[in-house]
């Protein structure tokens, strides 16, 4: 144990030893419980109760640290017995020592249980996602677990760990330990495995490639009721997959989970998908309504685009498939194929079921006909 | 300071005066592993003249008081103690010096606080070759015994103020307790001193610190001290020191506050003995009970895509405060999350001096669980306009914005989101909104536990030709 509190047998007799005498007298009172907090993500608060025996008067109750990184600003004591009558009367921090002394009225010699709290360095924490996923795809098992590392130089016996949701956690943590701890199991949650084809990221011509071109392929559920989760706010952290085959399992890949608010999306993107294809050509880009200065250079113009988008999908089962386009500046759509979702003034998303083995001739074609306007070649792409 | 008993003449001729010994107060333990030398005092009378000798005489009478006046604003501390010497009618000389501490020459002070009428002050002089001491002539009028104060700056004593903020669960209460610290690496024990703390801004046109340093060695004090004429030696008795141990007390030190001018000074109940390289924290107040808005403000010039936390809370009497003003200082604040009282690490930050009447905001820091995605959902190049040769030299966009708002937490919060926009602009919004200044407005919602909410505002802005103001 690097903490210790000392407690100085001093009743009021004992005021007039300097208290820069640092003359410990007694060591001792053990924690009676340890409580750690992990609630803020840059802190640890550890709280941890004692039971000091005062003598009647002004006590002196020492305590100090080594090897350990407690910031001293945040050391506070509290009384838990007799909060009104135990008083601490002020704080003395000695030289160059990684200490305070804390003097504490008591009005009868009596056992006083005070908590001690203080923000601790070093109990790294870490949120790790493992999911199983059904062979159909549609439902996975998720187990969350909270991952400690104590770098803090203290052992934490018996310690109540609480991450700041669920139940708190009573485990020992020895100083240099890895400890890991599952916090939740949700069965079989809602998930939907969905292709992103962006078009401002993938190839539009795979002809072109020289090797096939993977489309990305995520896990999606929602942190929701329906979902079987929306308790509370999903922390970052890792997230491994793996997807049950009969009574084994097999690893499809890993990805980082986003910090996803309740009734918000999570994507897992985990590996690509190689058996669809999606080719994009623009077919038509026109400029129109073009408008010249004086010395006839071209000043403003509107457009007339098309793109033609089509995919195939070579696996026996229907696919969902996200396509995303980017379009900048000013612009109205003239025609769509299919109906599109924008998702802000430069993107838009067509949300697609491929048919299972629908190429060749049964491949899907998306296409979009579109308007720039008042175009002079400076507009924005995104903000 | 301690008393020293120690009355060995050391005689010299234009030698520093010996540095005294100073022996711990019989009630401190002897092997005391803190030595500081203070100021101690030389009293003699002046017997011989014309001569340049300087007789030495280590007479201490002990500090009888002693009181800090510690200014928070600059590295800057008044001590004031009171001796009881002892004058011979004529011209009395009376040497002043120190060693180890951090003392600005050029403010110590000479006064007597009995028979002030017949005890004169002649001249002060800081002898050459020799460090860290003034000599005082002093005519007196009276034979006796004079209560003196001794006055003076020094710097290496510092008071800051912390606080600690417990919000109530549903934070819309918090305990704020206040303290005061003081440290002290003057070089100096100061003990059994009475310790006041001044809040407020004062100006120093040089530093405390380095006048210290400089030894007080400035031209205009550059006078020769060669006149020095001694005509009697006579050694002072000390004053038996008055050490008053402080009354150990059950309860904590009161901390009476009252205004002066444009400072508040705080007067800490009874005396502190605070050793150099010590520093001693009290308790300056606490309070329950103080209403507290657990307010979030969104603004992406100030921190990007973060939500930041903030309580607000008003130092006025209905808030259970407005007693005094309050310093600056650091601030930790927590949340009690569980009915025994076991709390949560809500967020470090440092205040600003709060007036009594201000409303205030503890900065504490990103929160997570309160969610702003703002979201530019259409983009317009309208009313174009151009100039003799046919370039476009005015044009208007239109932007059409969405927000998003989500409070995933288990309390009720108010969010502020701002935004800033440069040039001719113009908004329009159904959503509620103030215009806080020429680039400026702020959306005020007040979003209940786990409510989410949508807004949006339209933006017109003029370019070119087409600004109209």
């Amino acid at each position: 144990m690097k903490i210790k509190t000392l407690w100085l047998l001093a009743c009021i007799a004992c005021v007039a030893i300097p208290a820069h005498a640092r003359v410990k007298l007694v060591a001792l009172p053990e924690r009676a419980r340890v409580v750690v907090s992990l609630a803020h993500p840059d802190a640890t608060l550890v709280e941890e109760e004692r039971i000091l025996t005062l003598q009647k008067g002004v006590n002196k109750v020492d305590f100090s640290w080594a090897g350990v990184n407690i910031d001293p600003g945040s050391i506070q004591v509290r009384m838990l017995t007799r909060p009104d009558k135990v008083l601490v009367l002020n704080t003395s921090y000695p030289p160059n020592e990684n200490a305070l002394v804390w003097e504490i009225s008591s009005p009868a010699a009596q056992e006083e249980r005070v908590r001690i709290s203080y923000l601790l360095s070093g109990l790294n924490r870490d949120i790790v996602y493992k999911a199983v996923a059904e062979p159909d795809e549609k439902a996975m098992t998720l187990r969350n677990y909270l991952r400690l590392r104590n770098d803090s130089g203290e052992d934490l016996t018996d310690a109540e760990i609480g991450i700041g949701y669920g139940a708190d956690f009573k485990k020992t943590i020895a100083a240099g330990e890895i400890l890991e701890m599952q916090s939740e199991k949700i069965e079989l949650m809602p998930v939907r495995k969905i292709l992103t084809w962006d078009a401002a990221a993938q190839p539009w011509d795979p002809e072109y490639e020289k090797k096939t071109v993977g489309i990305p392929l995520s896990y999606v559920f929602t942190n929701s009721v329906a979902g079987k989760l929306g308790q509370h706010t999903l922390l970052p952290g890792k997230a491994r997959i793996f997807i049950r085959t009969g009574d084994n399992v097999a690893f499809t890949g890993e990805d980082w989970v986003q910090l996803t608010p309740v009734d918000r999306e999570a994507k897992l993107f985990i590996g690509q998908s190689r058996d669809v294809k999606v080719t994009q050509r623009k077919v038509r880009e026109d400029k129109q309504n073009m408008r010249r200065n004086t010395g006839n250079a071209v000043v403003l113009w509107d457009t007339d685009e098309e793109i033609k988008i089509e995919i195939e999908n070579f696996k026996k089962d229907d696919v969902s498939l996200v396509i995303i386009e980017h379009i900048p500046g000013y612009w109205k759509p003239v025609k769509s194929s299919h109906e599109f979702v924008k998702t802000d003034a430069f993107t838009i998303e067509y949300r697609l079921t491929l048919p299972k083995e629908s190429s060749g001739t049964k491949k899907t074609t998306v296409t979009l006909n579109y308007n720039r306007l008042n175009v002079q070649g400076n507009e924005p792409a995104s903000y | 300071m301690g008393r020293t008993s120690s009355s060995n003449p050391v005689v010299g001729r234009g030698e520093p005066p010996a540095r005294p010994r100073r022996c711990a107060p019989t009630d401190e333990p002897a092997a005391r592993p803190y030595r500081r030398i203070g100021a101690f005092l030389l009293l003699w009378f002046i017997a011989v003249s014309a001569s340049n000798a300087r007789i030495n005489v280590v007479t201490l009478p002990g500090r009888d008081t002693v009181q800090l006046t510690i200014y928070n604003s600059a590295d800057l501390t008044l001590v004031k103690e009171t001796r009881h010497l002892t004058f011979r009618k004529g011209l009395n000389k009376l040497e002043f010096s120190w060693a180890n501490t951090l003392i600005d020459p050029t403010s110590v002070e000479f006064r007597a606080l009995t028979h002030a009428d017949a005890v004169e002050v002649l001249d002060v002089s800081f002898p050459p070759r020799v460090t860290n001491t003034l000599e005082w002539r002093i005519q007196s009028e009276f034979a006796g015994e004079v209560v003196c104060e001794i006055r003076y700056f020094t710097s290496g004593i510092t008071w800051s103020a912390d606080y600690v903020a417990e919000a109530d669960k549903a934070e819309k209460l918090m305990a704020l307790a206040g303290n005061v610290r003081v440290t002290n690496n003057s070089g100096e024990d100061y003990e059994n001193a009475q310790v006041r703390l001044v809040v407020g801004v004062i100006r120093l046109v040089e530093e405390i610190r380095q006048l210290a340093l400089q030894n007080g060695r400035r031209d205009e004090r550059a006078k020769d001290k060669n006149e020095v004429e001694v005509k009697e030696l006579f050694v002072v008795a000390g004053v038996p020191f008055k050490m008053k141990i402080a009354e150990a007390e059950n309860r904590p030190r009161e901390i009476i506050k009252e205004g002066m001018s444009e400072y508040f000074l705080y007067t800490v109940e009874g005396r502190d003995t605070i050793p150099t390289g010590w520093a001693k924290q009290l308790p300056s107040f606490r309070t329950n009970a103080v209403p507290i808005v657990s307010y979030y403000k969104f603004e992406k010039e100030q921190w990007n895509d973060a939500v930041i936390r903030f309580y607000k809370f008003t130092n006025d009497k209905p808030s259970h405060l407005g007693d005094e003003p309050l310093p600056d200082g650091d601030v930790k604040a927590f949340r009690v999350v569980s009915p025994d009282q076991l709390l949560n690490f809500v967020g470090a930050t440092s205040v600003k001096y709060i007036p009594i009447g201000e409303t205030v905001e503890l900065e504490l820091g990103e929160d997570r669980e309160v969610l702003v995605q703002p979201t530019l959902m259409d983009w317009q190049k309208t009313g174009l306009h151009f100039d003799q040769w046919g370039n476009v030299d005015g044009w208007t966009i239109k932007e059409q914005w969405q927000f998003e708002v989500q409070n995933s937490k288990d309390i009720d919060v108010v969010l502020d989101v701002r935004r800033n926009f440069e040039g001719d602009w113009d908004i329009e919004s159904r959503q509620k909104f103030e215009k806080v200044d020429a680039s400026k407005v702020k959306f005020v919602l007040p979003l209940k536990s786990r409510e989410k909410q949508k807004f949006s505002y339209e933006l017109t802005t003029r370019y070119g030709t087409n600004v109209t103001k």
